[in-house]
C-alpha cells in the first residue's frame, strides 16, 4: 500500500511536470505588475505572451531555457540563463549556430565585461524573451530599430547620428543607408586603435566604399559614386595607403556621427565651414579652400579646368612622343641601310 | 744618316783585311751591291716603324675639350636630381602598382621617399639658379647661350637630316658647335623647369600657398606636375639617352658629358662647322705668333 502511495505521487509529479506548460508560467508572469522586490527595488518578472509567441523562440517551453524549474510555483528563483546553452556547435534541439558569439568575444563590450563593468552582452541586444530576426521590423536589432538600441547606452552620439544624412536615409525608408553597425560592426566591434577595426585610419575608407562604391546605390540616393576612387588619387588617399595615419581620411572632413550633405549648413563640408575643416591640419587655409572642386578626377569633364589641363598634357605628350619616336626611327633604319649598302660594296 | 753604298764597302773591306784575300773584283761588286740592298730595307723598315709610333702618339692625343668643367658640374648636378626625382616620383603617380608598394619598402616607407624626392628637388633649382647666373654674368656663359640660340640654320639642317635619313642624300647636315637636337634637348629642359618648379613649389609649400591660392590651383598644379614628370621622363629616358648614348654611332656609352673630351673623330663627324672654326682660330693665333716672333 505505502509502495502504491509512492507511485501515485510520483506519477502525479511526472503529469504536473509534463503540463509544466507556458501558460501555467504566464499564469504568474503574463500579469503586468508581477513582480518582486528585490535589495529595496521593484523588479518586474513580468513577461508579455503576445511579444513571446512571436519570437524565435516561440515553439519552446519556458522550462526548456530554465531548466532548473521544476515544479510551479517556483519557490527558488531560477539560475540565469546563457544563450550558449543552446547555440552550440552540435546542439541537439537545432539552435542555429553562427561565429558570432566567437566574434563578439572579441569586442570592446565582452572586454569590458571581462573587466567587471557594465558592458552588453547578447540578452541587452537581443532582448531575453522576444527575441526576433534581424530582418522583422519589431526586432530591436532590425536595421532601422538599430540607432535606438546602440543610442540606449550611447546616448549623445545618438543624438549626434540623428542629424546625419544617414539617419534621414533610413527615415525616408532607404533601408541601404548606413546606421551604427554598418560602420561599427555588429558583433566584432572593436576600437579604432585595432588594425582589424573597421574604424582604423587605413580601414575607413574601406568602410565608407562598401556603400560609397556601389553604383547602383549611389544612383539611387544620388551621391557621387566616384568619390572614394578620387580620394585614393588623392595626396590623402596615396600618404594613407602608404602607412600615413595623420593623412586625411574620410571622417577627417566629413565627420562620422553627424554626417551632412555639403548643401547643409552644419555640414563641416558646406563652403563656409570648410576653411575651418581644412584649417585642422592646414593652419593658413581660408576662404579659398571653397574656391575649386573635391574629389577631383583629371580624367573627367565635371573636373572643370583640371580636366583641360589633363587633356592639353595628354595630346602634347601624344604629339611629343610620337615626333621623337619617328625621329629615332627613321635613323636608326637610316642607319642600317646604309650599313647594309656599304658590306654590298 | 748612313750611306748604304759606302757602309757596303767598309764591310767588305773589314772581311778582306780579317782573312787576308783580296775577293775577285766582279764578285767583289755583286756582294756589295747585295750588302747595300739588304741595308737599304732595313733602313726602310725602321723609318715605317717609327712614322707609325708617330702617328700613333698624335692620335692618342688628338682630342677637344668640348665642356667646361662648369657646364659638367652643372648637368651632373642636374642629372642625379632628375634621376632622383624620378626614381622617388613615378611610385607615386603609380601607386596602384605593385612595384610602388615593394619600392616604399625597399626605401624605408613613403617618409624617406618624400624626403629624397625634395633633396632631388632642391638640386632641381639649385642648377636652374646656378645656370641663370652661368649664362648671365660669364664670358663663357654668354657665348655658350648665343651658340645654343636657335636660328634658321637648325631648320634647314633639321630638313637636311630628314633627307640624308631617308637616304634621298648622301650629304649628312654640317653642324656648329651644338646640333638642332642638343638645343631641342636645351630649350626642353626651360619648358619642363618652369612646369615642374612651379607647380612643385605650390605642392612642397601648400600650406603656405593655401592661403594665397584658391584650391582649384593646387589641382592644377598637381595634375601639371604628374603629366610633365611623365612627358619628361620619357623624353629623357627615350630621346635624350638615345641622341646620346644609345645610337648606334656611339652605343652604348658617350663619355663626352662626363670628361668633357671629345675625340678628333668625332669632332669631325659631329661638329665640323666647329672643328673648322676651332682650327682657323688656331691657326690664326700661331700666325700671330710667329709674326710676334719676327
Amino acid at each position: 500500500m505505502r509502495l502504491l502511495h509512492l507511485t501515485l505521487i510520483f506519477l502525479l509529479i511526472e503529469i504536473a511536470n509534463a503540463q509544466l506548460k507556458n501558460e501555467r508560467c504566464f499564469i504568474c508572469h503574463g500579469v503586468k505588475n508581477f513582480g518582486i522586490v528585490e535589495q529595496g527595488k521593484f523588479k518586474s518578472l513580468y513577461v508579455s505572451r503576445e511579444d513571446f509567441e512571436s519570437s524565435v523562440h516561440s515553439k519552446f517551453a519556458c522550462v526548456s531555457c530554465h531548466v532548473d524549474v521544476r515544479v510551479i510555483p517556483h519557490l527558488a528563483k531560477p539560475q540565469k540563463i546563457h544563450c550558449l546553452q543552446c547555440h552550440f556547435e552540435g546542439n541537439v534541439v537545432g539552435a542555429p549556430v553562427t561565429a558570432k558569439p566567437e566574434k563578439y568575444k572579441e569586442s570592446v563590450h565582452a572586454r569590458a565585461i571581462a573587466k567587471g563593468k557594465n558592458a552588453p552582452d547578447c540578452k541587452d541586444c537581443h532582448t531575453v524573451h522576444y527575441v526576433r530576426r534581424p530582418n522583422d521590423p519589431k526586432s530591436t536589432v532590425f536595421k532601422a530599430n538599430v540607432p535606438e538600441l546602440c543610442g540606449r547606452c550611447h546616448t549623445s552620439i545618438k543624438e549626434e547620428y540623428y542629424n546625419s544624412i544617414h539617419w534621414a536615409g533610413i527615415q525616408k525608408g532607404e533601408l541601404s543607408s548606413a546606421v551604427c553597425t554598418d560602420c561599427h560592426q555588429e558583433h566584432d566591434i572593436l576600437p579604432p586603435e585595432d588594425p582589424r577595426s573597421s574604424l582604423n585610419p587605413k580601414n575607413v575608407v574601406g568602410t565608407c566604399e562598401k556603400c560609397h562604391s556601389d553604383v547602383k546605390l549611389m544612383k539611387r540616393v544620388g551621391v557621387p559614386v566616384k568619390n572614394p576612387e578620387a580620394y585614393k588619387e588623392s595626396f590623402h588617399g596615396i600618404a594613407l595607403k602608404f602607412g600615413v595615419v595623420r593623412a586625411a581620411n574620410c571622417a577627417s572632413c566629413h565627420e562620422y556621427h553627424n554626417v551632412l550633405p555639403s548643401r547643409d549648413p552644419r555640414s563641416p563640408i558646406h563652403p563656409a565651414n570648410l576653411a575651418k575643416t581644412c584649417g585642422k591640419c592646414h593652419p593658413r587655409a581660408n576662404e579659398n579652400v571653397a574656391k575649386g572642386k573635391f574629389h577631383v578626377l583629371p580624367g573627367e569633364k565635371e573636373s572643370g579646368i583640371v580636366y583641360y589641363v589633363y587633356t592639353f598634357f595628354k595630346w602634347f605628350t601624344l604629339i611629343v612622343l610620337v615626333g621623337l619616336f619617328t625621329h629615332i626611327a627613321l635613323d636608326l633604319i637610316g642607319h642600317l641601310r646604309r650599313k647594309r649598302k656599304k658590306s654590298e660594296k | 744618316m748612313m750611306e748604304p753604298r759606302k757602309e757596303a764597302e767598309k764591310i767588305i773591306r773589314e772581311i778582306e783585311a780579317e782573312k787576308g784575300i783580296t775577293l775577285e773584283k766582279e764578285f767583289r761588286e755583286k756582294l756589295k751591291r747585295e750588302i747595300e740592298e739588304k741595308i737599304k730595307a732595313e733602313l726602310e723598315q725602321r723609318k715605317k716603324e717609327e712614322l707609325k709610333k708617330i702617328k700613333k702618339g698624335e692620335e692618342e692625343e688628338e682630342y677637344f675639350i668640348r665642356f667646361s668643367l662648369n657646364i659638367r658640374l652643372q648637368h651632373l648636378t642636374l642629372a642625379i636630381g632628375v634621376l632622383l626625382l624620378i626614381i622617388t616620383g613615378l611610385p607615386i603617380k603609380f601607386h596602384e602598382s605593385g612595384w610602388a608598394e615593394f619600392f616604399f619598402e625597399l626605401i624605408g616607407g613613403i617618409q624617406v621617399s618624400r624626403i629624397l624626392h625634395r633633396v632631388g628637388a632642391g638640386m632641381l633649382i639649385f642648377v636652374s639658379i646656378w645656370h641663370t647666373i652661368y649664362i648671365a654674368f660669364t664670358k663663357e656663359g654668354r657665348n655658350e647661350f648665343k651658340e645654343l640660340l636657335p636660328r634658321k640654320k637648325d631648320f634647314l639642317d633639321f630638313y637636311q637630316n630628314i633627307k640624308y635619313m631617308l637616304g634621298k642624300t648622301n650629304e649628312r647636315p654640317r653642324y656648329g658647335r651644338y646640333s638642332y637636337i642638343e638645343k631641342f634637348d636645351y630649350w626642353a629642359v626651360y619648358w619642363g623647369m618652369v612646369i615642374m618648379v612651379l607647380s612643385g613649389l605650390i605642392l612642397w609649400f601648400h600650406n603656405f600657398f593655401l592661403g594665397i591660392f584658391p584650391k582649384f590651383v593646387f589641382d592644377i598644379a598637381k595634375e601639371a606636375h604628374s603629366d610633365e614628370a611623365m612627358l619628361a621622363t620619357l623624353a629623357i629616358v627615350i630621346w635624350h639617352w638615345y641622341n646620346a648614348h644609345f645610337n648606334p654611332h656611339i652605343f652604348p656609352f658617350n663619355p663626352t658629358i662626363f670628361t668633357g673630351k671629345i675625340s678628333k673623330e668625332r669632332m669631325l663627324r659631329e661638329h665640323p662647322l666647329e672643328y673648322e672654326k676651332i682650327m682657323k682660330q688656331k691657326l690664326m693665333s700661331e700666325g700671330k705668333s710667329d709674326e710676334n716672333q719676327a
